[in-house]
Parts: C-alpha cells; sequence; structure tokens
C-alpha cells in the first residue's frame, strides 16, 4: 500500500525551525551542580540547559529524563564556558561572565544573580570569554578569551585585580597546577604559557609547534585544550594529542587521535577527552564505552 | 276489715239477689267512701308497731281458740257447742281483726308506695332538669368555642402591610385617628381598602383585555395586508426582467446558477454557496460556476439511488447476463472499479485571479459512493511560460496543490470507511486514480463541509456549513500565496539554470557587491537520490526529507574549488526555509562531519534564514540563500590560514575585511556580513 514515512506527524513551519535548530547545535560548555544530581549544559544559541542526572541515570529513565528540565535564554551569544562554584553557576559568553544561584535555576524565569564585564582594551568589537577557572585559594574567578589576556575577577567584590598579558593570539583554554598557584593557558597562538599567580607574571612558556614529534601543520599549531596534574600537562588541538612533563618542557607520550581534541580532562591517572559538535552530551560511564547521550 | 270483705261480699250477694242490692250499694258506696276516708285517716293515727302487736296477739288468740275449740271438739258434748260458739265467734271477730289489720297493712303499703312514688316522681324531676340543664350547659359550650374558633373569611385575604396601607390607603379610607387605636377598626378599614384596590384592579384588568383584542385584530389585518404583498411583488420581478437585460444587471443570472446548485450534491453546494458568499463579501478576485449537465444530475434520482454498490452492481450483471455472453471477470470488476470511482456530473469551478493577472482555476467534483471531495488544479499565466527543465514540477496539476497545510498529500482518500469499499473491487489505493479524478486534499473536503474525524469515525458524514466557511479564508489565501510563490520559483529557476542568481534589487544589501564564486550549475533531483547522498543524512534523520518535497543540486564554482548544495524545497516555500546541505571539494572533502566552518555554512543560510526573505512574501528566500552561499564560500577560501608544510602562495588572497579570522573554541570563520559598513564577523 502506501510506503511508510519515518516521521509520520506532518511538520509545519515551527517543528521544521526547531529541527533545523537542533540539526545546528553546538554544545560548549558543561558543569556539573555542587550536589552531584543536575548537570547544565550551555549552547551556541546562549540557552542553558539543566538536566537531572539522577532521573537519567536512573534503572527507570525513560526518554523524557533525557530531556532538559528546564532550558533558559542565558546570553546573548554563544555560552563558551561555565563552572560551578559550591553556590553558583557562573556562566561566560560573549564579553560577560554572568552567576546564577543553583537554588534557584530550576525554577523558570530565574534571573541572573549579577553580570561583570573585565576591562576590555578595544572596543570595536567584544571579544569572547573562552574559558572559566576557579581558584579556590584565593576565592577569585580567572577569565580568559578573544582579548588575550587573563583577568582575574575577586569573586566576593567582584573587581577586577590583575590582567595578564603574553598571548598574541586570542586564549582558548586555562587550567590550574594547585601547588604552586600557577595558570597553565593554551592558545591560537601555539604556545601553553604558565602564569605565577602571586607575582602576576609569565613564568615559562611552551611552545607546541615547534616540536616536530607533536605538530601538525596542516591543522594548525593552535591549542584547544588543556589538563594538568601538577607535574604532567596534557595539552592538544591542532598539534597532536601530547603528555608533557612541565619541569623539563618535555613531550613524554603523543596519543594517536586523529581529530583534533576538544576537551580533555585527567580523572584518576585517566584521560578522558571528548570531540563532539553536535546537540548532544555524551555520557561516559565506563573509558571508551559511550553509555547513552544526552539531548538538548 | 269488715267493710272491706262487706264490701267483697255485697257485691256478690247484690248480684244475686238483684234490685235492692243496688240501692244499698250506692248507700254502700257512699257510706264506703265515708268508710274510705276515716280509714285512711285511721292508718295515720294508728301506731304501726301496735298494729303489729295486735296482729301477734290476734294470731295468738286464734291458735288458741282453735286449739280450744279443737279441745272441746274432741271432747265432745252439748255444751261444748255453745262455747265452740263462743270461741268461734271471737274467732271470727279475731279474723275481723285480722282482716282489719290486713287492710291497714295494706292501705300502709299503699301509702308508702304512694310516697315513694311521688319522692321518685320528684327525683325523676329533678334529674330531668339536672339533664336538661347539662345539656344546655354543654350546648353553649360547644357554641361558645364553636364562636371562638369561628375564623372570619376576611383573615385569609393576604391585606397589604400595616405600613403600606397607611401610607397609601386615601385618608378616607384609613381613617388614622380612629383606627390607631381600635384593631377591629384598622381591620375594618384595611379589608375596606382592599375592596377598594381590588376593584381598581378589576377594571384595568378589563380595560388589558380590550386593549389586547384590540391588538390582535390589527396583527391579522396587517398579515393579511401583507401576504397579498407576495404575489404582488412577483408580479413587479417579472415585469422587470426586460429592465434588468437593458441595464445588464445579471440578477436573473446568479438566479440562474442558485438553480442548478439545487441540483449539486451536499458537499458542493456547501462549497458553492460559501465561495460565493466569501466572494462578495471578502474577496473580489474569486468567481464561482456550475458545470456540467443538470439532466444527468436530474437523471440520477428518477430510478432508485445506485449509491449502494451491491445493488447497481447485481443490477448491471443481470442487465449484462441476459443480453450477451458472461463477460470475463476482469472486465466485471473493472466496471464495478468505474462505478466506484464514479464522479457527479456537475462540478464547481473556482477562478481565483492573483495580482500579476495569472489565474488558478480550481475544478472540484463529487465521488458519489466514495462520498469525498476532489479537485483538479490548473494555472494559467498571462503570458506564455517557457519551463525551466528544474521547473517541471513546480507548476503541474499533480504537485502544485501538493501540502498546502502541511502533510495534506492528497494521495490517499480521506474517508476512512471508503478502504472497505476498495476492498470489495480490489483498489489498492486512490493514489492510482488521481490524475483522472483529481487529488482528495484534505482542505478540498473542508471546504466542501465534510469531516471525517480519526477517532471516532462516523456511520455517514454529512456536509457542514460552519466548517466550510471557518477554512474558506485561510484556504483561498494560502492557495493565493502557493501560486504566487510557485510562479516566483518558476522565473528563479530560468535564472538560475543558466547560471545567474537573480537577487532583486530591494535584496542586494544582503551580500556585498563583488561576489567571485559562481553558480554554474542548478538541477532537480529525486528523493530516493537525495536519501543516497552521503552528507545528508542528518537532514534524512531529522524528518525533514519527504517524498511530497522537491530536491535540487546546486553547483558553486571557485578555482578549484568546488561546493555541492543538495536543497530540499518543501512544498510550503516560502513560510517554511528550503534546507541546504554542504560539501565542499578543495583540499579534500569537507562536510558537516568534519568541518565546523561547513556546519557554520549551513547555519547561516538554514537557521538565520529569516534574514533573507526579503520583502513580504518573502518569495526571494531561495536567490537570496544561494547568493549568501556564494560569499560564504569567498569567505571560507580567502580566510584558510596558509599551511606553512606546503609550499607556494595562497590559492585565494584575502579580499574580504575581517575583524578575526577565528573566534571561539570551534574556531569558526566570520560568516557575518554586516551591512553597510561591509565586514565581516562573528555571530
Amino acid at each position: 500500500m502506501e510506503r511508510t514515512v519515518p516521521h509520520a506527524v506532518p511538520l509545519g513551519q515551527v517543528e521544521v525551525f526547531q529541527a533545523l535548530e537542533r540539526l545546528h547545535m553546538t554544545v560548549f560548555s558543561q558543569s556539573v551542580s555542587p550536589c552531584g544530581k543536575f548537570l547544565a549544559a550551555g549552547n551556541n544559541y546562549g540557552q542553558i540547559a539543566i538536566f537531572s542526572l539522577s532521573a537519567a541515570l536512573s534503572s527507570e529513565a525513560k526518554e523524557e529524563s533525557k530531556k532538559p528540565v528546564v532550558t533558559f535564554q542565558a546570553h546573548d551569544g554563544p555560552v563558551y564556558s561555565m563552572v560551578s562554584t559550591d553556590r553558583q553557576l557562573l556562566s561566560a559568553g560573549d564579553g560577560e561572565v554572568k552567576a546564577w544561584l543553583w537554588a534557584e535555576i530550576l525554577k523558570k524565569g530565574s534571573k541572573e544573580l549579577w553580570r561583570r564585564q573585565p576591562p576590555y582594551r578595544t572596543s570595536l568589537e567584544v571579544p569572547e570569554i573562552n574559558a572559566l577557572l576557579l581558584v579556590p585559594k584565593e576565592n577569585s574567578l580567572i577569565l580568559a578569551g578573544g582579548d588575550c589576556q587573563l583577568h582575574t575577577m575577586d569573586l566576593e567584590t567582584g573587581a577586577f585585580t590583575r590582567a595578564l598579558r603574553g598571548h598574541t593570539d586570542y586564549i582558548h583554554c586555562l587550567a590550574l597546577r594547585e601547588r604552586s598557584p600557577e595558570v597553565l593557558s593554551g592558545g591560537e597562538d601555539g604556545a601553553v604559557r604558565l602564569w605565577d599567580l602571586r607575582m602576576a607574571k609569565e613564568v615559562q612558556t611552551i611552545e607546541v609547534y615547534k616540536h616536530e614529534e607533536c605538530s601538525r601543520p596542516h591543522n594548525g599549531r593552535w591549542i584547544g585544550c588543556l589538563a594538568t596534574d601538577s607535574d604532567w600537562m596534557v595539552c592538544g588541538g591542532g598539534p597532536a594529542l601530547t603528555l608533557w612533563h612541565l619541569r623539563s618542557s618535555t613531550p613524554t607520550t603523543i596519543f594517536p587521535m586523529r581529530a583534533p581534541q576538544k576537551h580533555v580532562t585527567f580523572y584518576q591517572d585517566l584521560v578522558l577527552t571528548a570531540a563532539g559538535n553536535s546537540c548532544r552530551v555524551d555520557v561516559f560511564t565506563n573509558l571508551g564505552y559511550r553509555a547513552f547521550s544526552l539531548s538538548f | 276489715m269488715s267493710s272491706e270483705s262487706s264490701k267483697k261480699r255485697k257485691p256478690k250477694v247484690i248480684r244475686s239477689e238483684g234490685v235492692p242490692a243496688e240501692g244499698k250499694r250506692n248507700r254502700g258506696d257512699t257510706e264506703q267512701e265515708g268508710k274510705y276516708y276515716s280509714e285512711e285517716a285511721e292508718v295515720d293515727l294508728r301506731d304501726p308497731g301496735r298494729d303489729y302487736e295486735l296482729y301477734k296477739y290476734t294470731c295468738q288468740e286464734l291458735q288458741r281458740l282453735m286449739a280450744e275449740i279443737q279441745d272441746l271438739k274432741s271432747r265432745g258434748g252439748k255444751d261444748m257447742a255453745v262455747e265452740i260458739e263462743e270461741r268461734r265467734i271471737q274467732s271470727c271477730v279475731h279474723f275481723m281483726t285480722l282482716k282489719k289489720l290486713n287492710r291497714l297493712a295494706h292501705i300502709r303499703l299503699k301509702k308508702g308506695r304512694d310516697q315513694t312514688h311521688e319522692a321518685k316522681q320528684k327525683v325523676d324531676a329533678y334529674h330531668l332538669q339536672l339533664q336538661n340543664l347539662l345539656y344546655e350547659v354543654m350546648h353553649l359550650q360547644k357554641e361558645i368555642t364553636k364562636c371562638l374558633e369561628f375564623k372570619s373569611k376576611h383573615e385569609e385575604i393576604d391585606l397589604v402591610s400595616l405600613e403600606e396601607f397607611y401610607q397609601e390607603a386615601p385618608a378616607d379610607i384609613s381613617k388614622a385617628e380612629v383606627t390607631m387605636g381600635d384593631s377591629h377598626q384598622q381591620t375594618l378599614a384595611r379589608l375596606d381598602w382592599e375592596l377598594e384596590q381590588r376593584k381598581r384592579l378589576a377594571e384595568k384588568y378589563r380595560e388589558s383585555l380590550s386593549n389586547k383584542e384590540k391588538i390582535l385584530k390589527e396583527i391579522e389585518v396587517k398579515k393579511e395586508y401583507l401576504s397579498s404583498l407576495q404575489p404582488r411583488l412577483n408580479s413587479i420581478m417579472q415585469a422587470s426582467l426586460p429592465v434588468q437585460e437593458y441595464l445588464f444587471m445579471p440578477f436573473d443570472q446568479a438566479h440562474k446558477q442558485y438553480e442548478t446548485a439545487r441540483h449539486l450534491p451536499p458537499p458542493l453546494y456547501v462549497l458553492f454557496v460559501q465561495a460565493t458568499a466569501y466572494g462578495q463579501a471578502c474577496d473580489k478576485t474569486l468567481s464561482v460556476a456550475i458545470e456540467g449537465s443538470v439532466d444527468e444530475a436530474k437523471a440520477l434520482f428518477k430510478p432508485p439511488e445506485d449509491s449502494q454498490d451491491d445493488e447497481s452492481d447485481s443490477d448491471a450483471e443481470e442487465e449484462q447476463t441476459t443480453k450477451r455472453r458472461r463477460p470475463t471477470l476482469g472486465v466485471q470488476l473493472d466496471d464495478k472499479r468505474k462505478e466506484m470511482l464514479k464522479r457527479h456530473p456537475l462540478s464547481v469551478m473556482l477562478d481565483l485571479k492573483c495580482k500579476d493577472e495569472s489565474v488558478l482555476h480550481l475544478t472540484f467534483y463529487y465521488l458519489m459512493n466514495l462520498n469525498i471531495m476532489t479537485v483538479k488544479a490548473k494555472v494559467t499565466t498571462a503570458m506564455e511560460l517557457i519551463t525551466p527543465i528544474s521547473a517541471g514540477d513546480l507548476l503541474s496539476p499533480d504537485s502544485v496543490m501538493s501540502c498546502l497545510y502541511p502533510g495534506d498529500h492528497g494521495k490517499k482518500t480521506p474517508n476512512p470507511a471508503n478502504q472497505y469499499q476498495f476492498d470489495k473491487v480490489g483498489i489498492l489505493t486512490l493514489r492510482d486514480y488521481v490524475l483522472d479524478l483529481g487529488h482528495p486534499y484534505l482542505w478540498v473536503q473542508k471546504l466542501g463541509g465534510l469531516h471525517f474525524p480519526k477517532e471516532q469515525p462516523q456511520h455517514t458524514v454529512i456536509a457542514d456549513h460552519s466548517l466550510s466557511a471557518s477554512h474558506m479564508e485561510t484556504t483561498m489565501k494560502l492557495l493565493k500565496t502557493r501560486v504566487q510563490s510557485r510562479l516566483a520559483l518558476h522565473k528563479q529557476f530560468a535564472s538560475l539554470e543558466h547560471g545567474i542568481v537573480p537577487v532583486t534589487s530591494d535584496c542586494q544589501y544582503l551580500c556585498p557587491a563583488k561576489v567571485v564564486s559562481r553558480l554554474v550549475k542548478w538541477v532537480t533531483m529525486a528523493h530516493e537520490d537525495y536519501m543516497e547522498l552521503h552528507f545528508t543524512k542528518d537532514i534524512v534523520e531529522a524528518g525533514l526529507a519527504e517524498d511530497t518535497n522537491l530536491y535540487y543540486m546546486a553547483l558553486i564554482e571557485r578555482g578549484t574549488a568546488k561546493l555541492q548544495a543538495a536543497v530540499v524545497l518543501n512544498p510550503g516555500y516560502s513560510s517554511i526555509p528550503p534546507v541546504f546541505q554542504l560539501c565542499l571539494n578543495w583540499k579534500g572533502e569537507k562536510t558537516n562531519n568534519n568541518d565546523d566552518n561547513i556546519r557554520a555554512m549551513e547555519s547561516e543560510v538554514n537557521v538565520c534564514y529569516k534574514e533573507l526573505c526579503g520583502a513580504r512574501p518573502g518569495h526571494q528566500l531561495l536567490t537570496n540563500q544561494l547568493q549568501r552561499l556564494c560569499v560564504l564560500l569567498d569567505v571560507y577560501l580567502e580566510t584558510e590560514s596558509h599551511d606553512d608544510s606546503v609550499e607556494g602562495p595562497k590559492e585565494f588572497p584575502q579580499e574580504k575585511m575581517c575583524l578575526r579570522l577565528f573566534r571561539g573554541p570551534s574556531r569558526v570563520k566570520p560568516f557575518k556580513y554586516n551591512h553597510p559598513q561591509g565586514f565581516f564577523s562573528h555571530r
């Protein structure tokens, strides 16, 4: 008789537009709530969605449990990075960082607690903030992004205390080396720079692309992701994903992955990475095994 | 005593003796009378106790004498006889005494009785009196209670309350000074007032009744007048016919159409009425006409209704068997099918004129046995159109009306009951017959007032005017937009096939003046081919690639770079945007799977399409999107960072003004064009 169509529901204008939005959505950032039950994800349309991890991971999870509990428009531009303090969710995108209370965020129509914009030098274009880093010892937040500087903001007063300059192109990622309070930053210029927070100075520079073992010129020289374990550092992006020994600034292991890596983190001696560009957040419960995906 | 006995004896003696006794008797009577009274008196004088003693003594004496007599008699002797005689005389005397005593006793008894009787009588009299009195008392008591219980009728009347009474009653009735003190007078006064009011109201009632009678009579008169008007009006209308013709006012023509409309089947009738009404009220560009043979329509009703296929089939079969050899099964089935799909001889034609002089001709048919309506569409333009190869399907009658509402593809019958009818005659689906019969779109059924609800299939579906009216305006507007968008696309395709992207002057601002990439190819593609492409899997999975859509392939080139764009055109263009999927062949094959920039380019045309719509109604969307793609390819190629390991200059020098080349974690190129400054930035 009639050939069955995959989607029997006729799509009107609204449904088509929603489907197109989802197809072209990218999730840039995520953060787990302090209680561990919720996951916040930020996308390229400036929306933040809160998922209930406890519902999605439970044994009786249904399709609806993988949908967001609440979604709201947080920024005008994409939400490039998010971190959580013990009470707040901080999100940053086009030029400003906003804070939301985790306790309030699940209620629809919640408003931001505060928003701050670091002092930028240029006014022609508002630079994006690609990375946020919390420094618990100082109770401060470090922002880095399009204007090639690292800004430090005191979380209590909201004042911007330092601006560290040194990168020649915009900064992609930050990592904190806890023992000596140092910050690592990786940028488009291909260099990983180490900064001492107390002296507010750059102490070490590693130009990854200059090392032949890991450089991949056809991809470019940009450093997309950084993770550090005080003595060791993993970074990747244009060059291959490499494990470095920091004191001697030498690359020790090159991971054989073809695609440029977007996110990497150390977890109990294991390394977890993701190179995704879709509207899905992949959840790995075992190394190398993708259990399921959360979807916007 | 002796008188008594003499009384008694004497009558006896007298009787025996005769006359002289009477005289003695008379005397005796008076003597007796005298004696009677003296004995009566004697009784009162003598003492009853002494008499009783005397009686006892006399009895004793008698006994003694008898005993002596006895003695003497027993003794015998002559002298005894004198003693016996003496004693006998004594005893006679004693007997006399006894008799007297007896008499006296009787008299006493009688007296006693008389006295008792008297006393009794008195007592009785008193008793009677007492009873009489008691009876009278009771009677009086009853009367009293009756009187006390007496409710005068006046208490049953609901009188107006006191305050109202004093307010309303005129002074001569209410007599306040008198009635305030005396409740009896007050009640009387109130009753008076009540009576007064009732009289007045009765008066009013009579008046109203007479009024009503009058008015009824007037109504009658007017009714008669009106009913006599109708035939006069008819005669005026007849007389005015020649005037109508003289003045070219076609009231009669409309009238004739209404006459024909009476023979339309109900859904077509609903459509006709609603469309005519809509045309007259809201839209002068709509014209309605009825085509077909009225005689055939009339003929349908003469023999018994052959809408039941079994009946008609058996009739047809019988006819055939009597006339010639039994035809083959296939031919029989064919005939049955034809019978089932038979159309009503009358059809309604709607003509919609659009602004640019093109006309959409819609012919609506009614399939009698299936109880559905179908439509055939045709578009005619003011000037002859040269159809470009790729535009073949745009205006074809088969697909021009497809999916006017989302999902309404018109290939399946909307009436669920038809499936059972089809099974009987071996029809798989109506799709095979739509070219001939017309498309049974859902909006066509709604315009005819037919509603086939999925949840509760109804036994018989009848045409409903309100359903038609509620859908008429939207559908007409959609039809017009559809025709105009198709015609616009038609024109655009003609230009695209020659490699020119026809951007209208009011949309020039969307792209920079200098665009180097060129469109070299624009062809249609089949649905299956689209599904086979490797870079369109996402669209297919999202359900956006259905068989009712139209598919095209565009090729944009610059230098050695070739960009393939697979386009999905929804019939609902331009409210539903075309969707592009890109594949770039330049230094390797890049699609949205492996290159974020390709994704960003797709996003620019697919998601941000609202900027590219241009002026309403937005039919320029496709050409603007294509032009935008050319610009995006330019930006992509020019901003590609130079690979240090490869020798030689860049193939495409950067000519576009960009603030920054990369931004954000995904490092996308600046694809957003800013007008009028003319530089590129990131979203």
